[in-house]
Order: structure tokens, then C-alpha cells, then sequence
């Protein structure tokens, strides 16, 4: 057959679209949303901390360091993000060490337990410590008698410790699995003890991990609110400061002021972090293996005793939460109920939800289920929204910096990137002052809320898109062009399906942090709107603890039923032969 | 006829490097051309502006009497293999196939039919609901050809196709390239480093050294009267000598070699160039004796390469080291053994001459 005649008159694609016009109108569509929801309320915050009708005054700042009991936030915040900072790094390096450096047994375990506090509300370490160690305390008061407690700077570190400990862990499990372990064999063949061997060779050549992992646990601590404001008793720190400046006393120039005074530490450390991953790149060999000499059996018995401490901890934790959400009264009676999940009337109701289950329920079960239980119906229809919409615009941002490079890309990635920059109390009250305007229509709705949590989540969620599209070909899109794609089907069918396996865990990540974020949204949620992790804290502020406890248990149990979910998901899919041949 | 496709004065600049230089060109319908010349000498980035993936800095390029450099690489209808492979690991070989035929909704009839006739063109109808990763390199990179030509493209374009392969599926699938060129008299220009490949496969070749066309022409051509020390040198093998010419003489210092070339400038400074298989190889004894006396050199045999149907020698002639390949009958017959003192003959006809300021 005539090679030629067959495709004669198809050999014009009918419609095509400028790649250029797409590229153009997707990144300021972008660029406006990232200006519009990040970029403005950050600005308002500034404008009202400087300016007072119109002129500029320095006098809050003057007010702000001239009041002791408001100045010892910034002090009180600075000691414990830097106590956190210490003993966090340590312990999650020679956690990660053992690991990655030795061959211990159970590694699986150890890291599956360490990762666990990512899927809850950082409030739940504050939450666990109260129970065992609050005034009525396991620990303190049933087991030692002891009027001692954990209220305060103690309480704040040693939560802090827990929740920031999986954050620490991963960046220096990166480091340490990097660093090429046959220098480590060499500086030992040529002579020189285990001990120097690891201050001479493994040391320096995680010291860039390292310090990246302290800045970033000294900025989670620095901008937490879910800790302080639960076990810190009259301690009070920056974050939950301009809270209660803000809704305590509606000082809102205060809050903006004390805002910007955060600001400096999370921004410093933020920018000092990204210095600090390029340089540590800069030192991974690109011939690191992963194999490993077996450890004699000291080292392994000291690192699995060493390994089990931490994911003990944190096993107590969650087990304490568990357990205090079904037993009458932590900790005299221990005999269960489900009382606690019967939460007292919280208000609010939820879309669709509400109208739904109290058509069909009568009674005691319509206020529980209908009215009760709106907070959590609401805050799993935000967390889908917030997980579909976060995935889907860090992937389209991610595949214009990485693999459209339109002028200006640059400005685009940097501001998706600022995000981790700016505290999630500060982007609340920055909301407040930007959006709470009569003629903003969804103020006070939860689409507000949604915006705000994938705008303060967009940095890891874009930083993991371009990390996967780095990995696809440039000529596999170039392919498809040739054929005669255009840039809407070169993007749905080919680059699309080979980040589902990246979109599918950027989901899955704004997904929980949605379930699980307190700082920015506690300023967002209004009488009508609530959410499960905020109403964990005004449960615990009402002295129902057990019931904050309770409902800390069904943010965790959603969480880990998402995840499960997730992976039947992508399992099923198959993404047969995903192993690119490139 | 006369879809013909012209490079004009065509160049491109990276910031202050330019990579290709003001190349012209013209490639006919149905030709098979080839771009050889080391990496980086800008022979992909022609390709690439062929196919609209760079822009042009000047000139055109122009296809069937249309200048195209603002065309969108959708619209060009050139077809593209890439050196890896560049398939949709999602999709599989069949999807492949009619990806290019779905994207230009050709009925689901016809794309069935196409994709058949492609399978068969490369003998992979059994594997065609395999994905890529299942599939072999070689097996990839016929997937890849066949992909690039379903929607009958105009020119097939494949930048240096072979060069993750190993070398035995490498020499065929360039056989089988050629083959496909040939039954379909489809218009395909090839990028390649290897000149081996180049040679062997292309009706025309483009000696590329930096962003500029060196030599142009059939490859017995360039291989045989090579314009320049820099071609003589890059396709093929050859053996150099600086000197200065008198008449038909060559002195090179060492030596005084009698050539049989014209046209330079007594007392220029040239480079000769031979090609190891043009250099004669004798023992003591076996000497033939109409030869030219003052060509005749004595040598010794430092190492003995076996080539497979040649023997290659690297030849000592006072402290300067000459490559010789000698079929190896001759090798056999002549028993040519390691330290061996030899004679090596420099036939006048077989020298290469080009002038030395142009550099090598």
C-alpha cells in the first residue's frame, strides 16, 4: 500500500493552541493568586504595624519593647525554639545515623513510628504531655504524688522535640544516606579510629544537613501556635502573643506589629535554610553507595536501644491520646465510654452535611451527628478541596518553572516558594486585615480557609512537583509535540500520567496538613465554620480534655484512612512500566 | 516533487557563543543526509532549529519554498527519534504508534490499519501491547523510528538514534534505517558523532567542526579526498607530517618525501596526510623494486592491534609513531611480528596535502 495516501488528509492538526498564550495566561494566573493571597495580606500586616492614619510611627514597636510582660514573648519564644533546636538535631542525627550508618534490625519500624507525628495536629503532643505529666497527670500526679507539672517552657520544649523530631529526621536521613559511606571505610583502612573517623569524615560531610535541619526546627518551633497555646500555660510566645492581642484584646496593630517581629527569625531562617540545601547538594557524590559493612554487635545493640527512645515517646503519645478519649476519667477511672465522643454543642454547622442528617435523624442522634459532628464533616470536605486544588496548582506551578521557563519564571518560583517563610499566624492575621472587608464575598466562608491552607502549604507541595518533573525527559515532551500534540495534550496525556505517582502523594500531603492545621486558620473559622483541629483546642480550653482527645483521635483516624486510601489507589492503577527508559 | 528543505545562512548564538555559524544547505526530497562532526561542534542544534525546538538566531530555514523558522514545531510535521527514545513509558507500544495519528483524529479505522503496517515495518507486532520498559534498547528504538514515521511526517529527523545501543544492535538498526529509508524515500536527516555510522549509512554527509560545515558531500568522497586536515583527521584515520614543499618534494625535516599532489606554493608550509591503509609494509627482503626510492623509511613494530579483517601496527620510524593497517592475509603471509624491523612505503599518489595555517 501507498505509504503516502493513507494520511493524506489528515495531516493538519485542526486546532492548535499557542503553547506561549497557555504558558503566559497559566502563570498570571498564578502569579495573581500568589500576590492576591500571600504577597497583599503580608503587606496589610506591615502597613498597619508602621502606619497609623496615614503616617508613619515606630510607635508600636516602641510599645512593643517597652511593655516587659509583651517583650518576653520574643525572649520566651527565642529560648525555646533554640533548646527545641538543640536537642531536636541531636537526637534525630544520631536517630537518622543508626538508620543509615548502621545495620540494625527493625529500620522499617523506626521510621514508619517517627513519621507518625506528621498525621496529627501538633497539638497532640501538647495534649499526650498534659496527660501524663499535667496536674492531673499519669506520671505526676497518680504514679509520684508530686504537685510538679509540665506547664510552660518545659511542656513547650519537649512537645516541640516530639512534633518537630519526623521534620528533622528526614532532612538528615537524606543527608546521612547521600554522603558517600565509602569515605567513611577509607579514613578507617588508613588508620584512623571510629571515633575521629566520625568527627573528621561523617560529621563534615553532614554538617550542611545538619544545620538545615536545626534552622528548620528552630522556624517550626519559632511559628507553632497548636503547643504553646495548649501546655504553655502563662508562657507566652510570639505565635500565641499576636492571638491574644488580636482576639483577646482586638489590638490588631499590635498583633501586625508583634507579626513582623516573627517575621525576622522565620524569614532569616527560612532564607539561611535555602542557602544551606543548595550547599548541601553541592556535597552528595553521585557515587554514594548504599551498602553497608556489618556493625559489630555493641554498635547495633547501642543504636537499637537508642532508636526505640524516640519511637517510644512518640508511641506513648498517641497512645495516650487514644486510650484518654475512651476512659472515664484520666487518671482515677479507666473504665471505657464513648461519652467523650459525644462532643458538647459546638456550634456551626456544615454544607450539605448539616441539611442532610438532621432530614433523617431525629433526637439525640440529629444534634450528634448533624450539628455535633459538622466540624469534622467540614473539615474533610475543606481537606479534599485543599488537596485537589493544592495538588493540581503545584503541579501546574512546578511544570511552568521547571519545564516551561517562561520570562519571569523566576519571580513565580520564588514566590511559591516564600510561603514556608511566613508563620501560619501571621498569614491568618494577614487574611484578617486583607480580606475582611464587607465586599469580599467569601470572608467567612470556608473558601477562605481553603485558599489559605494551600497558600501556606504551596512551597513543599511545588518544591515535590518540580523535584518529579525533573526526573521526565525533556525529549518525551518534545516527542509528543513533534507528533502534532498541543500543549493541553501533551500535558493530560503524557506529562500528566508520569507525575500521578507525585500528585498523588501531594495530596495526600495537603490533605493531612489541611486535617491538621491550626495557626493560620484559627483566624479564619467564624461561628457558622469550624474545624475539627481548632474546636481540639477550644475543647482543651473548656477543660474537656477528653473530649479534645476524642476528637484529636478522629482527626488521626480520617488522616490514616486517606492514606490507606491512597495507596489501594495508586496500587491499582498500576502505573505498569512507570520506570521511565530514560 | 521538490519538497525540498534549505538551510540559509542559518545560525544560532548562545549569549556570546555562537553554535552554528552562517551554515547554507540544501537537502532534497527522498535524500538521506547526515550531520557528523564531534559533540558540540552544533550539529544537534541545527536539528533542533529544523525542528523548531530552537529558535533561529539568523537566517532560514526553508521548506517547500516557505521560510518556517516561525512555524511551531506542531505545524512543521517533521518527525523526531531521539537518541533516548524519549517513549511514553505510560502508554503502550501500540499507543505509541497512534499517538501521533490521535492527536490529528484520524479515524480509529484508519489509525488501526497504520499502526499494523508500522508493526510490521519493524517486525514487532507480537510486542505490541508490551510497554516500553518491557522492551529491549534495540526494540525501543524501532518503536521510537516507527512512531515518528505513522503520521507520514515529511522529514524524519533522528538525533544520533543509535548511541545508547551497544555496538552489535547498533550496526542493525542502521541497516535496518537505511532499509527503511529506502522503501519509503522519506527524507531523513541523521546526527551522529560516529563517522563509522555516518559513512555507511548516508547518501550525503555533513562534516560539521565548530558551528561550521567543514565538507559536504558522498562519503566515499569525504573519506577518499578529505578538504581539509581537520576531515582527514575526523573521518577516518590519518597519519600527519609537517613540512615544507619544493617542487614535488616534501621535507619534513626527517624526511624528504616525494608527492604526486599539485597546486601549492613551493616553500609553504603544508601537512600531509596518509591513511594507514595507503602505507605499505615490507620485511627486509621482500622488497619490490620499482619503488620510490626516498619514501621508503625503516621502522619497527611496537604494537599490533587485530582488528578483525585489518591489522593495525603502530610503526616507530625515528622516535615518530605511524599507524599502518595491513589486511590481514598480508599480516599472515607477511609474518609480521611485535619489534620487527620494517620497511614502510609512503606511495607519492596516496598523500593528502593541506596547507599548515589552517590548523589540526
Amino acid at each position: 500500500m501507498n505509504q503516502t495516501e493513507i494520511l493524506k488528509d489528515y495531516s493538519t492538526p485542526s486546532t492548535l493552541v499557542s503553547d506561549r498564550w497557555i504558558t503566559g495566561i497559566t502563570m498570571g494566573f498564578l502569579l495573581a493568586v500568589l500576590i492576591f493571597f500571600m504577597l497583599y495580606p503580608v503587606y496589610d500586616i506591615c502597613k498597619l504595624s508602621f502606619f497609623k492614619e496615614g503616617i508613619f510611627t515606630l510607635k508600636n514597636y516602641v510599645a512593643y519593647f517597652t511593655n516587659p510582660r509583651i517583650f518576653r514573648s520574643l525572649t520566651n519564644s527565642l529560648y525555646v525554639s533554640i533548646v527545641t533546636m538543640v536537642i531536636t538535631t541531636i537526637l534525630a542525627f544520631f536517630f537518622a545515623y543508626g538508620l543509615t550508618r548502621t545495620t540494625i534490625g527493625g529500620k522499617g519500624i523506626f521510621y514508619t513510628v517517627s513519621t507518625l507525628p506528621l498525621i496529627a495536629p501538633s497539638i497532640i503532643q501538647g495534649l499526650a504531655l498534659i496527660l501524663l505529666f499535667g496536674r492531673n497527670g499519669l506520671i505526676t500526679r497518680y504514679l509520684f504524688h508530686t504537685d510538679w507539672n509540665i506547664y510552660g517552657a518545659t511542656g513547650i520544649i519537649a512537645a516541640e522535640c516530639l512534633y518537630c523530631f519526623p521534620n528533622a529526621l528526614f532532612i538528615l536521613y537524606t543527608t546521612l544516606s547521600a554522603v558517600d559511606t565509602r569515605l567513611d571505610e577509607a579514613a578507617q583502612s588508613l588508620g584512623a579510629s571510629v571515633l575521629k573517623t566520625f568527627y573528621k569524615v561523617t560529621l563534615p560531610g553532614a554538617k550542611y544537613g545538619i544545620a538545615s535541619a536545626a534552622v528548620l526546627v528552630f522556624n517550626l518551633t519559632i511559628t507553632d501556635f497548636g503547643v504553646p497555646v495548649v501546655i504553655g500555660g502563662n508562657y507566652s510566645v510570639l505565635a500565641t502573643e499576636i492571638y491574644q492581642q488580636v482576639i483577646g484584646m482586638q489590638r490588631f496593630d499590635l498583633g501586625a506589629t508583634i507579626s513582623v517581629i516573627l517575621l525576622i527569625p522565620s524569614v532569616g531562617a527560612f532564607l539561611l535554610n535555602y542557602y544551606l540545601t543548595k550547599k548541601s547538594y553541592a556535597l552528595i557524590s553521585g557515587q554514594a553507595r548504599p551498602f553497608l559493612q556489618p556493625s559489630r554487635p555493641f554498635k547495633k545493640w547501642a543504636f537499637t536501644i537508642y532508636c526505640w527512645i524516640p519511637c517510644a515517646f512518640i508511641l506513648i503519645v498517641f497512645a495516650s491520646v487514644f486510650v484518654g478519649s475512651f476512659v472515664k476519667t484520666w487518671p482515677y477511672d479507666f473504665s471505657l465510654t464513648l461519652r467523650h465522643y459525644n462532643f458538647p454543642s459546638l456550634g456551626g454547622h456544615a454544607p450539605l452535611w448539616t441539611k442532610f442528617w438532621a432530614s433523617i435523624l431525629k433526637g439525640e442522634w440529629q444534634s450528634l451527628i448533624a450539628y455535633k459532628y459538622a466540624p469534622i464533616w467540614n473539615s474533610l470536605w475543606v481537606s479534599i478541596l485543599v488537596a485537589i486544588g493544592g495538588a493540581s496548582l503545584t503541579l501546574l506551578a512546578g511544570y511552568i518553572v521547571e519545564k516551561k521557563r517562561p520570562k519571569g519564571d523566576q519571580v513565580l518560583y520564588t514566590l511559591s516558594v516564600l510561603p514556608a517563610a511566613i508563620p501560619g499566624t501571621v498569614m491568618g492575621l494577614g487574611y484578617i486585615l486583607a480580606f475582611n472587608k464587607p465586599y469580599f464575598f467569601i470572608y467567612g466562608t470556608f473558601w477562605i480557609i481553603i485558599i489559605n491552607i494551600i497558600i501556606c502549604n504551596f512551597t513543599l507541595g511545588i518544591l515535590s512537583s518540580i523535584a518529579n518533573l525533573k526526573q521526565i525527559d525533556k525529549s518525551i515532551e518534545e516527542a509528543a509535540v513533534s507528533l502534532g500534540a498541543n500543549p493541553i495534550t501533551t500535558f493530560t496525556r503524557v506529562v500528566f500520567p508520569l507525575t500521578k505517582t507525585a500528585f498523588f502523594s501531594n495530596i495526600a500531603f495537603f490533605f493531612m496538613r489541611a486535617m491538621t492545621t491550626i495557626s493560620a486558620v484559627i483566624f479564619l473559622i467564624s461561628a457558622k465554620v469550624k474545624l475539627a483541629a481548632i474546636e481540639i483546642i477550644f475543647l482543651d480550653i473548656d477543660g474537656r480534655t477528653a473530649s479534645a482527645n476524642a476528637m484529636c483521635t478522629i482527626i488521626i483516624v480520617i488522616v490514616v484512612g486517606m492514606l490507606f486510601a491512597m495507596r489501594l489507589i495508586t496500587g491499582k492503577t498500576g502505573l505498569k512500566g512507570m520506570s521511565a527508559s530514560t | 516533487m521538490g519538497r525540498n528543505l534549505r538551510l540559509e545562512n542559518l545560525t544560532k548564538e548562545f549569549g556570546t557563543l555562537t553554535a552554528v555559524d552562517h551554515v547554507n544547505l540544501e537537502i532534497e526530497e527522498g535524500e538521506f543526509i547526515c550531520f557528523l562532526g564531534p559533540s558540540g561542534c552544533g550539529k544537534t542544534t541545527v536539528l533542533r532549529m529544523i525542528t523548531g525546538f530552537e529558535t533561529v538566531t539568523e537566517g532560514k530555514v526553508i521548506f517547500n519554498g516557505r521560510v518556517i523558522n516561525d512555524l511551531i514545531p506542531q505545524k512543521r510535521e517533521f518527525g523526531i527519534v531521539f537518541q533516548s527514545y524519549a517513549l511514553f513509558p505510560n502508554m503502550t507500544v501500540e499507543e505509541n504508534i497512534a499517538f501521533g495519528l490521535k492527536v490529528r483524529k484520524v479515524p480509529k479505522k484508519t489509525t488501526a490499519e497504520r499502526v499494523d503496517q508500522m508493526l510490521d515495518l519493524v517486525g514487532l507486532r507480537d510486542w505490541r501491547n508490551l510497554y516500553p520498559a518491557q522492551l529491549s534498547g534495540g526494540q525501543q528504538q524501532r518503536v521510537a523510528l516507527v512512531r515518528a514515521l505513522a503520521p507520514n511526517p515529511q522529514v524524519l529527523l533522528l538525533d544520533e538514534p543509535l548511541s545508547a545501543l551497544d555496538a552489535k544492535i547498533r550496526v542493525r538498526l542502521r541497516a535496518e534505517v537505511k532499509r527503511l529509508q529506502q522503501e519509503l524515500k522519506k527524507t531523513m536527516i541523521y546526527v551522529t558523532h560516529d563517522q563509522e555510522e555516518a559513512l555507511s549509512i548516508a547518501d550525503k554527509v555533513v562534516v560539521m567542526e565548530k558551528g561550521q560545515f567543514r565538507q559536504v558531500g558522498k562519503p566515499i568522497d569525504i573519506y577518499q579526498c578529505p578538504n581539509s586536515s581537520f576531515v582527514a583527521d575526523f573521518v577516518g584515520t590519518s597519519n600527519f607530517f609537517k613540512g615544507y614543499r619544493t617542487d614535488d618534494r616534501v621535507n619534513t625535516g626527517k624526511w624528504e618525501f616525494r608527492i604526486s599532489q599539485k597546486g601549492f606554493l613551493s616553500g609553504e608550509e603544508i601537512f600531509l596526510a596518509i591513511r594507514p591503509e595507503k602505507i605499505e609494509v615490507f620485511k627486509y627482503g621482500d622488497l619490490p623494486k620499482d619503488l620510490e626510492p626516498s619514501n621508503l623509511i625503516t621502522g619497527q613494530i611496537d604494537v599490533i592491534t587485530f582488528l578483525g579483517a585489518a591489522v593495525r601496527l603502530v610503526i616507530n620510524i625515528g622516535g615518530e609513531e605511524v599507524i599502518s593497517d595491513v589486511i590481514e592475509k598480508e599480516f599472515t603471509q607477511r609474518q609480521l611480528k611485535q619489534g620487527d624491523k620494517v620497511f614502510l612505503y609512503f606511495p607519492p599518489d596516496a598523500f593528502l596535502v593541506y596547507p599548515a595555517k589552517e590548523g589540526s
